[in-house]
This record gives structure tokens, sequence and C-alpha cells, in this order.
């Protein structure tokens, strides 16, 4: 028909139906036949069927529908077709079998029936889906990937107390919060209400999205997982200016570490779904049990202030931090003066408070810290001071003898701040003036009135000095 | 006439007839959608635990799963609690059957209709043993009745 | 039995028996495949989906070059739309707890589930790229002159409804992208305030507070924003944009069908499958006058027109096939995208809109009140008042109006495109206003940014040309070409050369781990 106008559309039509219809039974059979779980089941069935002892397993195995399948946990708002393709999870014939037909490894779904947990509450990924690539949802737009098989027993972490399971079933896990408490981690992090607060805090680690960490210099896999062990290895490296010290941890120490990192979750559970041993766990620390001094002092001081037997100088605070056990010290200060100083911090420094509304600690445990720190030496009973002197006196020594560590204003230095309301609240006017008189051992303070410093002076510095006092509190006795 | 009407058009045939194809196909794979590939609720199939717990006599109702599990000497059997007229559900009687309270469906101690508008019997449900041990009972399942299952 | 007894039965029987004929026959008006000019024309006049059609149809109608079959192509994947829309409203759940699960639901095991929803944001993709086209070749046709000037107009109302549907149509997953394009979106409604904060009216006078509160329903955004943009999404857009739809057919077929060259001599009539030179008055001829064979000229047909059945039918086959047959091409090689769940907590770094909205969000990069509510409400009173300024009736129907206006083009795109990646070049290198007086007002910047630096610029080429060639219709064609170089830079900067925290980066490999 020479001449139609209608030719060409005729032609385009045919084209595009043609295309059309390509791509329809493409993607039909893509849906339909070639899905990988298709095979998987496939394959199952031949497993059950060899597996069968009788006519009856063999014809149930024969009629093994290929189908989705899924488990529906209403209670943890999960769907999980997991179980698709790991049909023989929960069937103790297939110990044999590789993945996906082998059974769930330690007997693990007997106490934890696979219709009561799904699959997702302990191992993460994307329970919706149904290919291995997607549940496993790295590097895919899935907050929750698959946990590898290292850092599974965190999620234990959810409805049980790690130390009261069977030994060696969450060993890292126990590890890692062994690490946490020796290592000082809480001297700056707060974990359930408690620690300090130079770190952010830790309670729901676990549960952060990998866009909620720093992963401009991380390198390779991008999970959090990941970004803890590199992290764990190098603070600084991984987020640019962090403080954060850390000791050289071993390959098992950094996984341990790793491991209670993901633990910390807290996610409102179901009651039946809580160990009772977790329900123990909750109870003791609303109900603590006698506060051990020694313990308290690793958890929450240690990091900064070490054995506190000795000043240190912090190359990151770019400071001294005090030897708070310091035989020379702790002699000088009494029971209320420490305790003080722990409540309170010394604001303007690293050190944070730690009474219940800062750090979280309960007056009974700073009573026992300091009952700790008081170990090493008794309180002496200190000289009196000389009267306070003349204040102009005062400060053209001061810039001659303290300004050089304690600041030309007393804003601290290298050496503490004395211009600081905490501790001109704390300090009596004997224990500076017997510090200035004595010094202070095993720090860099030197014993001024050996120096040559007379009594008369360190009332003039003493006058000086307490010009720092706040206004409005009262200055004790 | 070149218009002659009986000339044949190939081309226009063979677009129309493409052009129905596909929208057949098309229309195939959209029927398909309302259909769920997958239950959405929990399973079906559920797990009783261990068949020792069951005392020999007892009756045991499982609400979420609805029906009523026997244990007796010959064996377990389970009889659905799913009215076959219009989907209520039965009460249970020891010793006298099942009983519908919506349109009076009665029916006797094996499932059998003995009285109401009820169109068929309730049908006994199939038991197994898990691979893992414990009784299975397959909601979705019915078995011919008097099929007990034997511990 | 007598014959009289039977008769009845023996008709009933008969006409049983004729019942499919007859249903096939009163269901179909014409009965049968026309075979006459008459009977093609019936078949188009009698039928319901077809009336709105003439009967014949002006061969430079159905030249491809002339229109691209971009109204044809957008119908087509409204429809497409509409069905794919309904079947995922089978299973989507509008609840932010419910919906992204029932998204994804419907990605790994609804039947057929990716795909349908794969070929819905395909073809919504191809539906705002074939609008933005549409009325491309409207406006540089001529096409929206006298007596179609309306019709421009009700083709910018279906220009907004559809970007109103894009934007709806991709909260509704409820992942990242959703949350804080509903985020910034209800933020850009609010933004008048930037206006009246800076003059210090807020308190009496507040259409950013409410226009925001309107789109939210609250002063978050969360569940009772979701279930608004579904009912904006599907519900109220729809039936907007078919009713415009119908409106701008319908004026399309009253302001004399397409817009075509009339200056030019028609080409040769069709009757039957013979060319026929005719000299007929050039009026519009009376539906049935043409379709009843008698006057006002036997057996001619109107100047250049072949019967819309079946040529047009064909071409409105051809453009609908080959839509659904890109839209299935695409579907099958890419997903739809579906971010995280909705984490108010923290956004994507950077929250990319589509790529219709990227000019867009690097103009609000600027200052949302003048990228978000200001420029588009002058680009669109500006586009809508084309028609009714430029009223000079010539140059209808030929593409840029000659050769003078091809000119034009040339050079407006010339200067649209360097001067607006000139000023990119400033902005990304020198930074702006608040860059060099870090303590300058808002409402400086507000007033004075690369967005309104750019409309001056573009103002001032289009005065320019107005003046060099007293051309109104000239005038109009360098603004409207600054304007779409303007748009496809822009869009090009947000979608490619924009990285996180918004900075720019010559390519997204470059971008750094965020």
């Amino acid at each position: 028909m020479s001449g139609d106008p209608s030719r060409p559309f005729k032609w385009v039509t045919v084209v595009c139906s043609v295309v059309t219809v390509g791509f329809l039974v493409a993607a039909a059979v893509r849906e339909n036949v070639s899905a990988d779980w298709r095979g998987h089941q496939a394959v199952f069935r031949g497993i059950l069927q060899i597996k069968a002892k009788d006519d009856a397993a063999r014809a149930t195995a024969r009629n093994l529908p290929i189908e989705i399948r899924q488990v529906v946990v209403p209670a943890l708002h999960t769907v999980d077709r997991c179980v698709t393709c790991h049909l023989g999870i929960d069937d103790p014939r297939m110990t044999d079998q590789p993945n996906p037909h082998r059974v769930h490894p330690k007997q693990l779904l007997a106490i934890h029936r696979v219709e009561k947990f799904g699959c997702t509450v302990c191992h993460q990924g994307q329970g919706a889906a149904l290919n291995f690539e997607e549940a496993k949802a790295e590097d895919y737009f899935w907050d929750y990937p698959l946990l590898p098989a290292k850092f599974t027993e965190a999620t234990c972490a959810s409805c049980h107390d790690p130390r009261a399971l069977p030994k060696g079933s969450v060993e890292k896990l126990v590890l890692g919060m062994q690490l946490f408490e020796q290592k000082g981690c809480n001297g700056c992090h707060k974990l359930n209400g408690k620690g300090g607060q130079l770190g952010p805090a830790l309670d729901n680690e676990g549960l952060k999205t990998k866009h909620q960490f720093v992963r401009a210099s991380l390198k390779g896999s991008q999970t959090n997982w990941n970004w803890f062990a590199e992290h764990f290895r190098d603070p600084a490296g991984i987020v640019a200016g962090s403080l954060m010290p850390m000791p050289a941890l071993s390959q098992p120490q950094v996984e341990a570490l790793t491991v209670f990192m993901l633990s910390l979750r807290q996610r409102d559970l179901p009651a039946e779904y809580l160990a009772p041993d977790k329900i123990d766990e909750q109870y003791a620390r609303l109900h603590p049990p006698a506060p051990d001094g020694a313990a308290l002092y690793h958890r929450y001081c240690a990091a900064c202030h070490d054995t506190g037997l000795h000043t240190r100088w912090d190359k990151k605070f770019a400071r001294f931090v005090p030897g708070v056990r310091n035989a020379a010290f702790i002699r000088t200060e009494d029971d209320e003066c420490l305790a003080e100083n722990i409540r309170e911090g010394r604001p303007g420094t690293r050190m944070p408070g730690w009474g219940p509304k800062a750090g979280g600690l309960s007056d009974a445990e700073v009573t026992a810290l300091v009952a700790y720190l008081r170990t090493s030496a008794p309180a002496m009973a200190l000289p009196v001071a000389p009267p306070r002197g003349e204040a102009t006196r005062g400060a053209a020594l001061f810039a001659q003898e303290c300004a050089g560590c304690h600041g030309i204003d007393g804003k601290g230095l290298i050496a503490p701040a004395l211009a600081n309301p905490v501790f001109q609240q704390a300090a009596t006017d004997a224990f500076i003036s017997q510090t200035i008189r004595a010094g202070r051992e095993n720090t860099p303070m030197p014993a001024f009135g050996r120096a040559g410093v007379s009594e008369s002076q360190i009332g003039d510095l003493l006058a000086y000095i307490r010009k720092w006092q706040p206004q409005a509190r009262s200055q004790r006795p | 006439m070149p218009d002659s009407p009986k000339r044949r058009d190939f081309l226009g045939l063979t677009a129309l007839w493409s052009v129905a194809i596909a929208m057949g196909t098309a229309l195939a794979g959209v029927m398909r959608l309302p259909k769920p590939a997958v239950q959405p609720g929990p399973l079906r199939v559920f797990k009783l635990g261990d068949p020792a717990q069951f005392a020999v006599g007892s009756t045991t109702r499982i609400e979420t799963g609805g029906f009523f599990l026997f244990r007796e000497e010959q064996g377990f059997h389970a009889i659905s609690s799913v009215c076959t007229h219009l989907g209520c559900v039965v009460a249970h009687t020891e010793g006298e059957g099942f009983a519908c309270p919506c349109h009076g469906s009665r029916f006797s101690t094996d499932g059998s209709v003995v009285g109401g508008p009820a169109p068929a019997a309730l049908p006994w449900l199939e038991i197994v043993l898990s691979p893992d041990g414990q009784l299975q009972v397959n909601a979705e399942s019915a078995v011919p009745k008097g099929t007990r299952f034997k511990v | 039995m007598t014959p009289d007894t039977k008769t009845p039965i023996r008709e009933f029987l008969e006409n049983l028996k004729q019942s499919p004929r007859h249903i096939r026959e009163s269901a179909m008006r014409n009965g049968k495949a026309p075979e006459t000019d008459r009977e093609r024309s019936q078949s188009t006049f009698h039928n319901l989906f077809l009336h709105m059609q003439s009967v014949r149809t002006d061969r430079r109608s159905l030249r491809f070059a002339y229109t691209f079959g971009l109204g044809l192509i957008l119908t087509a994947s409204f429809v497409v739309l509409t069905i794919t829309g309904i079947l995922l409203m089978v299973y989507y759940k509008p609840g932010v707890e419910l919906a992204y699960n029932s998204v994804k639901d419907i990605h790994f095991v609804v039947p057929a589930g990716r795909f349908i929803r794969n070929i819905h944001r395909w073809s919504a993709h191809l539906m705002v790229l074939a609008v933005f086209l549409h009325m491309a070749r409207v406006f540089y046709t001529g096409s929206y002159k006298r007596p179609r000037e309306f019709n421009w107009l009700i083709g910018l109302a279906l220009l907004v409804f559809t970007l109103g549907l894009s934007f709806t149509g991709y909260l509704l997953p409820w992942d990242q992208l959703a949350y804080w394009a509903v985020t910034i979106g209800a933020n850009i409604a609010s933004s008048p305030r930037e206006v009246t904060d800076a003059i210090g009216i807020t308190a009496w006078f507040d259409p950013g507070g409410f226009q925001k509160q309107l789109l939210l329903g609250a002063n978050y955004v969360g569940q009772e924003s979701l279930i608004r943009f579904y009912v904006l999404h599907v519900a109220v857009l729809p039936l907007l944009i078919s009713a415009f739809m119908g409106l701008h057919f319908w004026r399309v077929r009253k302001d004399g069908g397409l817009s075509r060259d009339e200056s030019k001599p028609a080409p040769p009539a069709r009757i039957g499958d013979r060319d026929v030179e005719v000299f007929a008055p050039t009026k519009t001829y009376g539906l049935m006058a043409v379709v009843r064979g008698r006057t006002p000229v036997v057996g001619r047909a109107p100047e250049g027109s072949v019967t819309s059945w079946p040529n047009l039918m064909w071409a409105e086959l051809a453009a609908f096939m080959f839509t659904i047959a890109v839209t299935l091409v695409l579907s099958y090689f890419f997903d739809a995208p579906l971010k995280e769940m909705a984490n108010p907590a923290i956004p994507e770094n950077p929250a990319k809109a589509p790529w219709y909205f990227l000019g867009l969000q690097e103009l609000v990069s600027y200052s949302a009140f003048m990228g978000g509510v200001g420029i588009p409400s002058i680009v669109l009173i500006g586009l809508g008042l084309i028609p009714y300024l430029d009223r000079d009736p010539r140059g209808v129907g030929v593409w840029f109006g000659g050769p003078a206006g091809r000119r034009t083009f040339w050079q407006s795109l010339i200067y649209g495109l360097t001067s607006v990646l000139a000023l990119l070049a400033v902005t990304v290198n020198l930074g702006w206003l608040r860059t060099w007086f870090p303590t300058i007002p808002q409402i400086a910047i507000i007033i004075l940014n690369p967005a309104t630096v750019i409309v001056a610029m573009y103002s001032a080429w289009s005065l320019w040309v107005l003046r060099r060639t007293g051309s109104i219709r000239m005038s109009a064609v360098a603004l409207f070409t600054c304007f779409l170089a303007g748009f496809v830079v822009l869009t090009a900067m947000g979608s490619i050369f924009r990285g996180p925290n918004w900075h720019f980066y010559w390519w997204p490999s470059q971008w750094p781990t965020h």
C-alpha cells in the first residue's frame, strides 16, 4: 500500500509491541522461573527425598511445594523470609548439608523457636528479601545488614545478661564487657546513665545506622563493625581530632569490643522475650550491690589518672593530669574536699563532674571512691595557715613563681587551674598554704617553703589566690 | 477501485495483533498481582511441643490455630473449630460434640454434622512429628476422619 | 401444536441464537470495520473515546518532526501511571510504620510487584520529561497564539499537576528520600517567612506557616503528613489532572486542532488513497457536511487532510506502544530507587530529589524563598503571560517562527548557557554575599542571590532582543530559551556536580565517603 501515511506508525507499533512482549516475558521468567530461591527449594526437595525413611516421608518430600515461605512475628514486627532458602533450618537431619540447607548450628532453635523469634532479631539483615545479596544488605539501602557470624553473639544481649549465659556461649561479648570496664572507657563515655562526658554516650551504639558514623577516612567495608574495628585501632585516624586514647589491643580484643558495641541496643522488647537473667541484670542495675572503690576507680578514673600515683603528662590534653592517689596530695585533702572534687569536677578542665546529676555516680559510690583514694594515705592534721597577707605583693610573687605552670591569671596552663570555682570551694586555706609550703611529691609542684618562700609570703599568695573565689559561695572554713 | 475494502493490509493486521498480544501478556501479568504470593499472616503450621506433655484423655483448645487437639489411647487427633457453614468458631462440650453459636449447627464428637445448616463435617487436621521432635499440626491440611497420630 | 403457539418460541430461540451477534452490533455503533470514508468518519464520532477527535486530520499534524508525538506520549504515560498506580494501591499501606515495609513487599514478594512499581516510577519520569519537551515544542512552534492562548494556560496547570504528582508520589514509600523531601518541601512552603520575618510582620501575617500547616497537618513530619500526601497523590491530583487533560484535549479540538502554518498552501488532500488537489474555502467544515458527502464540495475533503480513522488512530497507537515499550525496557534493567527507612535523626548526604527538582534544589541552596517560591512563581506567571503579550498572529506552526527566530534561539542559547555557567563558576569558586559579608541581613540575600541575578540577566537579554528586533515574539523566544538553558544547567549542576554537604565535585566518584 504505497503512500499509506500510517505506514511508519504501523512499523513503530509492531516493533514496540514486540519489544513489550519480549520484556514482559523476560520479566515473568526472571520472577517466576529463574529466581535463586526456587533452585534452592528444588535441591532441598531432593535432599528430603534422599533422607526419607518411608513412603509417607518420600511422598511429603516429593510434594514439597515450591513457594515463598516466611516467618511472621507480630510481637517483634518482623517478617523474615530467610526460611524460603533455609528450609532445613530447624531440621536436625540437615547437620551434614551445606548452606543454605543446613540446620541451625548448636541446636539454638530448640530454645529459640523460629516461629517465636524469626531470624533478623538475632542476625539482622533484610528479612523481607528473597535473595542472598539483598538479604545480606551490605552496601545496600538498608540500615541493619546481616551480622557476620563472628559478631552474632552481640544480639544475645538484647534478651540475656551475657554473664549469666553458659560459659563459652558468648565469650567475645563477655570479654568485650570486661575490656570496657578495665580499659576505663566509662571515663569518657556514658553507658546506662553513668560515665564521663568527653565522648558520646554509647547506650544505642548497636542500633546506629552507618550514616551516623564519621566515615570520611574509613577504608574498605563501610559496615559498622568495620568502623568499630578500624576506630579501635586508631581513633583519631577515623574521627579527626579525636582525643580518645587507645591502648594497643590484640585482634581478639578488637573483635570482642566490637561485639560489645554492637550489643548496645535499647530495644523495647515484649516482656515474654526477656530471659530471667536479663531481668535480674536490670534489677541489679537499679539496686547495685555495695560499691567497690577500686573497681569504680578503674572504671571511671583510670583512663585519665592512670594509677593516680604520679602526675601524668597527657599529650592530647597538653597538660598534667593530677596524681590523685599520690600520698602527698591525699594526705593534705580531707574526705569532704575529695568528695566535692569528684562530684563537681573541675570546670574548665577535662575533669567532669561525677555526682548523680552529671556522671551518674551515686553518693555511696562517691564515698567508696573517696575511701579507695584514702587508702594511699591518712589525712594529716594540716599546719594552721598563715593569716592572709597583701594581695598585691602576692600577685607579684605569683607572676614570678607560679604563673609559669598555673597560668598568669590562675586559669591553669600545664598545672591545675586555681581560679576555678570548685577548687576555691573545696580547698581550705590550710590546704593551699601547706601545698605551697611542702609541694607535692612525685609531681612537678616544688616545695616552695624549702626554696625560701616565707610564711608571710605564703599569706600574701593566699590573699591573691583567694581573690578568685566566687563571691556567691562562702568559703569552707 | 484502489481503496478496495477487500485489500488486505498485512502490516496493519500484524500491528494490531502484536498490540493485542502485548496487551494480553500485560493483562496476564497484572491479573497475577492481586493474589499474594505468600500469606501475610503467621504460619498456619503449629508446633505444640513435646507430645508427652498432653495427658491421655485431654482436650486442648489451640485458639490461635483454630482447632482442638485430642489425646486418646489410640493417639492424637486435631479437629478444626471453624464451623463449615459460615466460619464461626464452634464450642466444644466433652462427650457431646461441637455447637456453633451463629446459626445453630451441631456436630458430633468426631465432627460429623448432626444438626443445623452446616454442609460438611468439621475437618480433621494433619498431625506429624516435626524433625525436631515436636507435635506439629498443619491447620491448612485436612486428613480423613479417624486418622490418628500415634507417638 | 399449531403454528401460532410455535412462533413465539421459535422467535425466542432464534433471538437467543442471534444474541451474541446482536450484543456485538449494539456495542459497536458501527457494527463492522469501516470501509468508506463516510464509515471511517462515523467510527470516529460514533465512539465515546474517539469522538473528541476530528473526523479528519491535517496531514501536517501527523508529521513526527512537528510534534514528536509528545502530547500522545504524555497521555499514554498518564494512562500507564493510572493503571499501575491502582495496582500498587492494592498493596501499599499509607502509614509511617507500614508504608516502607509494604513497598519492600511490593518489591520482593508481590507477583509482578517489582516490575509494576518500576514501570510506575519510569513512566513518571517519562511524563515529567515529556511535559517539559511538550511545552518547549508548543512554545517554539508558536502554538500558544490566538486562539490557543487559554489552552497554553491549561497546559501550564497540567505541568504543575504533573510535578505535584511526582513530588507527592516519591514521598509515599517513606524512605529517607521521602522523609527529607517532605521536610524540605514543607519548609519551602513556609519560606515566605524569610520575607515576613525580614520585614517583621510574621506575627500578624504568616502565609508561610499557614502553607506548612496545610501540607503537614501538624507541626512535624509524620503520619498526618503522609496521609495528606497520599490523598493528594491518589485522589486530588489525579482527578484534577484528568479534568484538565479533558479540557486540554477539548480545547485542542475546538481551537482548530494542532497548530499549522496557515500561510502555506496545504498539501494535497487524500480521498481514499489518492492525493487530490482541492481548492476549498478556508473555513471549518461542518462535521456532517463532510461525512454526508454532499455540501459544500462533493467528493472532496478539507485541504490536506486524511480521515482520522485509521490514520490518526495509528499514530496514537504507535505513541502508546512506544511509551509502554520504553518504560518496560527501563523497568526491566533499572529498579525504582528505595532508600533506607525514614530516619528523622539524620538526613541523607546529599539528600537529593529526583532530577527534575534538582534545578530548584540548586536554587534553594541560595535562598529558600527565592529558589522555592519566588522564582518558580515568576517563571510560571511569565510563562502564563506569553500568549497575552505576544499577540502577533504570524509564525504559527513554524519552528522558531522562521530563520530569524532560529538565529535568536541559538544566540539566546549561547547567552543563556554562558551566563549561568559563569555565575555558577563565581558562586562555586568565590562564594556569595554571605561569604564576603558574614553579617549581611537575610533580606539582602533574598533580593540579591545567584538565582535573582540570573533572572535579571535573562530579562535584560530579552529586553535587549526586544529593542533590537522590535518583535515581542523574538524577545519571548530569547527569554524562554535562556530559562531553558538555565534549567538544564542548574539541573545538571544539582544532579551531577553537587556532592555531600552540597559541595561542588566534578564527578560523583570524587565524593568523599560520608
